[in-house]
């Protein structure tokens, strides 16, 4: 009785640390938490029109060639964090101006330009650094890679200026945006201002990196911007949806890769990445249209689909000859054996016959999708022949599109409900559904 | 009333008075110091069907790209309707290629043509009522209607470029610019484009459209030779001529280019 008190208070007390092991870093670091998905969600949202005008590569050139801007300002304003902004923005927005003038005045391409402009931002960013005056450090590492640690309540404020304004061009302008990153050259005919349209998302844009800088660095906010929203494109057909679900990742992905990173004691910037990067693979894998897997069940059920219909015609063939079900298997010879009894039970199963091997037997319904079937074929060979395809294709051709019923009866109906095939069989006529 | 007789019938209500649809007036383009377009003078009067035909390079795109202001011109006048271009927008819609759109863009049938309204929306507008019925009826003339809630990859060939006229009637535009509305579709499509540009052009629209087949020409109702410069300008049975035709393929004005490469980059012998 004593033990089992004393095991009692022991579970508790393990319950409780475990709790708090969970929970404390919620609670201790609300600050950096709150930073981190606010982050999230905005680079999410923002990075839809960069996945969407495919300028990925900007996203990662101004997020590196803010550099020199921060530096500057580090130099000029110490630690202020409007400085800071400032610096950044000034740096971000010289990077997208230089980037147009380059590809404008030379038979450079942008991504050419692009790689150009950024690798020599940064460059003269860290020369910057290392002429600093003693005494003053700054803390490259940081800047790259990130220290959510280390996020202070400037830095959540200057998120919570930069969060609003990115939803808010995004809720007023939304219709705008759409038509430019569809087709930028209709909008310029419809007198909208692209150039300011653009520099207005990459102002948001180096003002959101800056941001974010303390939070995830500038390669992980580089990621943060592109894969939420490539994800998000990978799930949905509507733009809105497309905004929200990228805002979600990233969202999700930051708060989950911060708490991640507190269990399994990692750097959270890089956790934080891997999150959304596994959001990206099943994205990839089970997205409901999309997705590989999906891709893969429909190829699988086209392919039994036919299997069934080349059975279910042999069979009918056979019948039509006099000869004996059994030799099935010799009529669709090379097929598997094991494909035939496969399709046979699914026909079975639809109930298109009955039995199976050795004695299959076609029911009503089965000999009438068979016949179907003949229609479809008849009808496609007519089709090749008046569209002067040579002779020897009709029926290998006619075999694969036969398979495509709905396609088959627009045929008939094309060329004007023909009664018999280029050979002078009969086509079939349409039965009367059953 | 098609052909030559309508076209001379235009032209003399436009001599009259009437502002004719488009007037380009000494247009001369260059991209990179290189004329694309020469002292390009054609006024279309209003309410015709034009093709604008010749070889590749021909500055047949650079033509519309210049009316729809998205090219500075060198020198030359552009009147849409009697006004500049700038001042003339809303009346001006551009059909540019099927193929130069993104169709993997998450965007519906319905919402590409919506677009159409943008204009008349401008920056902070919302669709209304009304924009959502110029969408419904345009998608209905286009015969697209059980289209509209489709994303636009789901389309064909022939159904992109009615999706576009369809964006293009939305915009309540009188002149359409069209750029190869033709190009790559099968016989039917063409038919059925035709029938609506047709009916587009009895509704008092000018069209004018860039066009590679010269087995159609019989379809429009004017037809611009374009070569850098205009080599004719008028119906399709005055215009279409052997002689005109060698002029169109045959050479461009080859003195006058060699003379500017000269004055561009001095003569060969001096380097």
């Amino acid at each position: 009785m004593c033990v089992d008190v004393v095991l009692l208070a022991q579970a508790a007390a393990d319950l409780i640390t475990w709790q708090e092991r969970l929970l404390s870093p919620w609670i201790d670091h609300r600050l950096q938490l709150a930073c981190s998905i606010l982050i999230g969600a905005v680079l999410g949202l923002l990075g839809c029109f960069v996945v969407l005008r495919r300028m990925a590569l900007i996203g990662d050139a101004i997020s590196h060639a803010v550099l020199p801007g921060v530096v500057i300002a580090f130099l000029l304003l110490s630690t202020g964090v409007a400085g800071l902004f400032a610096g950044a923005l000034v740096a971000g927005i010289v990077t997208a101006v230089a980037i147009n003038v380059v590809t404008r005045w030379s038979r450079v391409q942008e991504d050419s330009a692009i790689g150009i402009v950024f690798t020599a931002m940064f460059a003269v960013g860290i020369i910057l650094i290392s002429r600093l005056p003693a005494g003053a450090h700054f803390d490259l590492k940081c800047f790259l890679f990130g220290d959510p640690l280390a996020v202070q309540r400037s830095d959540l404020i200057s998120v919570l200026v930069i969060a609003p304004l990115a939803v808010a061009l995004v809720v007023l302008l939304f219709h705008p945006l759409k038509l430019m990153c569809f087709d930028a050259t209709l909008a310029r005919t419809m007198g909208f201002n692209v150039t300011v349209l653009h520099y207005l998302l990459m102002t948001l844009l180096a003002g959101t990196i800056v941001a974010a800088l303390r939070s995830v660095g500038v390669i992980m906010a580089v990621a943060m911007l592109i894969t939420p929203a490539a994800c998000a494109y990978q799930l949905t057909n509507r733009l809105w949806c497309m905004l929200l679900v990228a805002a979600l990742v990233g969202a999700l992905s930051a708060g989950a890769g911060m708490f991640l990173a507190f269990q399994l004691n990692d750097p959270p910037g890089p956790i934080m990445v891997l999150v959304a990067t596994a959001f990206f693979a099943c994205a990839i894998l089970f997205a409901p249209q999309r997705g590989v897997l999906t891709t893969w069940r429909r190829r699988r059920q086209i392919r039994a689909h036919i299997a069934d219909e080349d059975v279910l015609k042999a069979l009918a063939r056979l019948e039509e000859r006099g000869a004996r079900a059994a030799d099935l298997p010799a009529a669709l010879a090379p097929t598997p054996h094991g494909r035939i009894t496969a399709a046979l039970r699914r026909l079975a199963q639809d109930g298109l016959l009955t039995g199976g091997l050795p004695q299959p037997e076609l029911t009503e319904r089965g000999r009438q999708r068979a016949l179907e079937m003949l229609r479809a074929h008849r009808l496609w060979e007519t089709y090749l022949a008046e569209q002067s395809v040579a002779r020897e294709h009709w029926h290998d051709e006619a075999e694969r599109l036969e398979h495509a019923h709905q396609v088959a009866e627009e045929l008939a109906e094309t060329l004007g409900q023909p009664q018999t095939d280029p050979d002078g069989h009969p086509i079939p006529s349409q039965l009367p559904e059953s | 009333m098609t052909g030559s007789r309508a076209f001379a019938a235009a032209a003399e209500r436009t001599r009259a008075g009437g502002v004719p649809a488009l007037e380009v007036s000494g247009l001369t383009v260059s991209y990179q110091e290189k004329p694309v377009l020469r002292y390009v003078s054609v006024a279309v009067p209003v309410g015709h069907l034009v093709a604008v035909v010749g070889p590749n390079g021909a500055g047949k795109s650079t033509l519309l790209k210049a009316i729809l202001g998205l090219v500075r011109a060198d020198s030359g006048a552009i009147r849409v309707l009697g006004q500049p271009v700038d001042a003339a927008r809303r009346e001006i819609a551009y059909v540019p290629q099927t193929d130069s759109a993104d169709w993997d863009f998450p965007v519906t049938v319905r919402e590409v043509v919506l677009m159409g309204r943008y204009r008349a929306l401008g920056w902070l507008g919302r669709p209304r009522r009304h924009d959502h019925a110029l969408v419904d009826d345009a998608l209905r003339t286009v015969d697209m209607s059980d289209f509209a809630d489709r994303h636009i990859r789901q389309l064909s060939g022939g159904q992109q470029q009615r999706v576009f006229l369809a964006r293009a009637l939305a915009q309540e535009a009188r002149v359409l610019l069209l750029d190869e509305p033709l190009a790559g579709v099968d016989a039917r499509t063409e038919q059925a484009i035709f029938e609506l540009m047709d009916a587009f052009a009895a509704a008092g629209k000018t069209l004018v459209v860039v066009n590679h087949n010269l087995q159609i020409l019989e379809r429009f109702s004017a037809v611009l030779l374009l070569n850098q410069s205009v080599v004719a300008f008028g119906p399709a049975r005055e215009v279409v001529t052997e002689a005109n035709l060698r002029r169109l393929y045959g050479g461009r004005m080859s003195f006058v280019d060699e003379a500017e490469r000269v004055l561009r980059e001095g003569p060969s012998d001096v380097r």
